[in-house]
């Protein structure tokens, strides 16, 4: 099964160096954190919206739809019951909790996007790289690194796991929702242990191929800085910027909305 | 003779555990040399080979007697690290072994460790993916290469460090024979070379034949060390300590041959010298009543029709028009390479997939109409790895689980249990936690909790895979056992002397079609169109073959044989 997060098509986005990935990506969500107002936050949602379709990393988003349904049903009824507002819109919904509500949805989804867009463009091993240039110690960026990569692997153990259960009788598709987390149990279990069991043995093909055997380590994979990337760089930080000093000044505020 | 391992009186206690899991091993190994470990389940292997590059005592704690030196460096004084740039391990688990995206990035990944520099990383990957074979997938992620390439993939990974020495635990043990085969190239290749000492554990004793030596162990101690001729020749030790014994020498002893051949040509050079002949009359009952056994199984229980079937997202037909009836009362294997559609159709048989196209009907309904939950209750399916399966704190529950499931009455549950554990060996095991017992008695558990659903058809997935020889009979005998009390039996397997030895029929699998069908003897007797598939019968069938019969195991040709003086 592919379960690979990482999409090998070699868009603009995947060209640009990790370092300017990863920068744009801590600047996206400093961007995303300003405004409390969706329209404010449209410019932010189209550059990232953009970004999805230039990488082509829609593809990993429609994979995780489901999960992105559910966050942004049940965020929007959270966030409309944990504010007020004083213009009435529907029954105790206020406009200004609704648009309060969406914003903090849209914060939602942009940060998963925009982490999508980062680990869809970028090798492990690139991420790793840009992550030790840019100051993180080795064992840090490889525990990060190997946290990632675990997924795929949890993921088609679940896929077979599921099927293991099934053919014994399981049934997922019944029953209360206590008794379906209940099921999941039969799932849980194995999906551990095995992912534990394989972890021990990734720790000691790790130490066999001499990791940390030596204080300096040496790069294959080389990593350049291009115009495109300074560029990147420079209209994230100017982007931001604008950002910041628009916040400041009190712009992309609800007025009158009350949060508890 | 150089020795560049040394291993003197060492023992070696797991903590937590009470047993030794090595008790007193002294062991040389030379320069050049190529040593095979064998040995039953648990009896120390992987312990020992863990001891070489020290990770053992370092990264699995426990109590080491006793010194391993390895080029003049004692293990316990050492870091693992510091081993591997002398010596390379490669394990069983190819999944777990690599963990970079692409081919290219798992070579650099140990020399970058060590900081070689940059040009001389790339001479390296280049160099090793050469050696190996893996050249045109170069910058493809390991994830989407197959189960044999992957292995090569580890090897060369290994080798880019330059080791003296190559440590290799059952490095085939998970592959299927073309993808054993290509290893064994390699490791055939490896031990021709004077810089490098190979040890390799390893299940599969024709393999063991072009090694220098063989050592067998058992608790923890070596009980038969010496030339591989030599040690392979003892079929008796090799099959009191549960270690497969080759068939060629195991039927010459029989007829009371002094000097015994081990490989088929060797084989059939002995045959003949030995002036035997087979007795064609005797043969021909042999056939004619196995064809009787079968002609008496004529109620059909699954039938499949222009069977086709297609993954999601999938470009190729991973099953492309199957067309095959198995009737009650059967006992059949499925063979193939890896991505033949083995396990594709038998997952066909329980619901688990649905045809794209074609139809599969089993007891006169189409799966279709029947669902995975109606139908698993008549067909039960056990996977390959029992750990994708088990949950339970004892194994009482694990196996009671199914049965609850389908609401039968506790008391029932009770009887299909005792009845299950029975079948499967494990009577009295009821309290124990499932966790805590061997792969094999792991492995039982899992058949035991799909038994225990009543089901008339049993599907096996690769059933004997991960257990020595012993345990490998103990499970096929049991499986037999089900047979013969009734339930009709199909199993995927990708060892060849199973297949030879238990199977009534086979079907051989290539790229999503039946590529050769019949009664086992007929199968093994198209040498060509198995090597075809990717298959190679046993060396015991081979052998037989070349001699114009087809015999399936050396008691039935020593039962045939005429002109010996007994």
């Amino acid at each position: 099964m592919d379960a690979e997060i990482y999409l090998d098509n070699n868009s603009v986005i995947h060209r640009l160096d990790p370092r300017t990935k990863i920068t744009t990506f801590l600047l996206t969500f400093v961007a995303i954190l300003l405004f409390e107002d969706p329209i404010w936050m449209l410019p932010v949602a189209f550059l990232v919206i953009l970004q999805l379709l230039i990488s082509g990393s829609m593809r990993n988003m429609r994979r995780i739809r489901y999960i992105l349904i559910v966050l942004t049903i049940s965020s929007l009824v959270l966030w409309n019951l944990f504010s007020s507002g004083v213009t009435p819109l529907l029954g105790f919904l206020t406009v200004e909790s609704f648009s309060f509500a969406i914003a903090r949805t849209m914060l939602m989804i942009l940060m998963i996007s925009t982490g999508m867009i980062l680990i869809s463009t970028t090798r492990n091993e690139e991420l790793v790289l840009g992550m030790i240039r840019m100051g993180l110690p080795y064992r840090v960026g490889f525990a990060i690194s190997t946290a990632l990569r675990l997924v795929p692997t949890i993921a088609s153990s679940t896929m077979t796991i599921s099927q293991a259960q099934q053919s014994r009788g399981l049934n997922l598709q019944s029953g209360g929702l206590i008794e379906r987390i209940r099921k999941f149990l039969p799932l849980l279990v194995p999906v551990f242990i095995s992912t534990i069991r394989s972890t021990n043995i990734f720790g000691m093909a790790l130490e066999s191929k001499g990791f940390g055997a030596r204080e300096k380590r040496v790069s294959y994979l080389e990593i350049h800085m291009r115009p495109i990337d300074y560029a990147v760089i420079a209209f994230g930080v100017l982007f931001v910027a604008v950002s910041i000093y628009f916040a400041l000044n009190g712009y992309g505020k609800i007025p009158n909305l009350t949060r508890f | 003779m150089e020795p560049v391992v040394v291993i003197n009186d060492l023992k070696y206690r797991y903590r937590g555990q009470q047993e030794q899991a090595l008790d007193g091993i002294n062991l040389c190994l030379n320069r050049g040399e190529f040593v095979v470990v064998m040995g039953p389940s648990e009896a120390g292997k992987s312990t020992l080979a863990a001891t070489i590059n020290g990770l053992i005592p370092n990264f699995h704690k426990g109590k080491l007697q006793g010194s391993v030196t390895v080029m003049g460096r004692d293990t316990q004084k050492h870091s693992v690290s510091q081993m591997a740039e002398l010596v390379g391990m490669v394990f069983q688990d190819f999944e777990a072994q690599l963990f970079s995206t692409n081919v290219e990035l798992e070579v650099a990944f140990a020399p970058e460790n060590f900081a070689v520099e940059r040009a001389e990383i790339k001479r390296r990957i280049d160099e090793n993916l050469e050696y190996v074979g893996l050249n045109a997938v170069r910058r493809r992620p390991p994830s989407t290469l197959s189960g044999g390439q992957k292995q090569k993939l580890a090897i060369a990974s290994v080798l880019a460090m330059k080791p003296s020495i190559l440590v290799m635990d059952e490095p085939t043990t998970d592959l299927d024979p073309i993808s054993k085969m290509g290893v064994f190239e390699i490791t055939q290749r490896l031990c021709k070379r004077e810089d490098l000492t190979l040890m390799i554990i390893e299940h599969e004793t024709e393999e063991a034949l072009s090694a220098d030596r063989v050592v067998l162990i058992d608790h923890g101690k070596i009980v038969l060390e010496g030339p591989a001729r030599q040690v392979l020749q003892d079929v008796d030790a090799m099959q009191r300590l549960g270690v497969m014994p080759l068939g060629i020498p195991r039927f010459f002893k029989t007829m009371g041959w002094k000097e015994l051949p081990l490989s088929p040509e060797e084989g059939k050079t002995a045959f003949q010298s030995a002036g035997w002949k087979v007795s064609q009359a005797k043969y021909d009952q042999m056939v004619a009543a196995e064809h009787a056994a079968l002609d008496r199984l004529n109620k059909p229980l699954i039938q499949c029709s222009g069977l086709e079937h297609v993954y999601k997202n999938g470009a190729v037909k991973a099953l492309d028009g199957i067309d095959l009836e198995i009737f009650e009362g059967d006992m059949v294997a499925i063979v193939g390479q890896n991505g033949s559609g083995k396990t594709t159709l038998a997952k066909h048989f329980n619901g688990l997939l649905m045809p794209t196209a074609g139809e599969i009907i089993i007891n006169g309904q189409p799966t279709r109409s029947q669902g995975v939950f109606k139908l698993g209750q008549k067909v039960g399916y056990v996977f390959q790895n029992p750990d994708h399966q088990i949950f339970s704190e004892t194994v009482f529950d694990e196996v009671a689980f199914s049965p609850r499931l389908r609401g039968l009455p506790e008391d029932t549950v009770k009887e299909y249990v005792t009845q299950a554990l029975e079948a499967v060996g494990l009577a009295g095991a009821e309290k124990e936690d499932p966790f805590a017992l061997t792969k094999s008695g792991r492995q039982r558990v899992a058949v035991a909790s799909v038994l225990a659903a009543k089901p008339e058809v049993l599907i096996l997935d690769e059933p004997t895979t991960g257990l020595d020889y012993a345990e490998q009979r103990g499970m096929m005998n049991m499986v037999r056992h089900l047979n013969e009390m009734g339930s009709t039996i199909i199993f995927v397997t990708h060892h060849m002397w199973v297949v030879a030895e238990y199977a009534r029929r086979v079907f051989v699998m290539k790229d999503g079609k039946i590529l050769l069908r019949g009664t086992t003897r007929e199968v093994f007797s198209h040498g060509e169109e198995l090597r075809e598939a990717f298959l190679r019968p046993p060396h015991f069938v081979e052998f037989s073959n070349s001699i114009g019969h087809t015999f399936l195991t050396p008691e039935e040709m020593v039962q045939c044989i005429e002109g010996a003086q007994s």
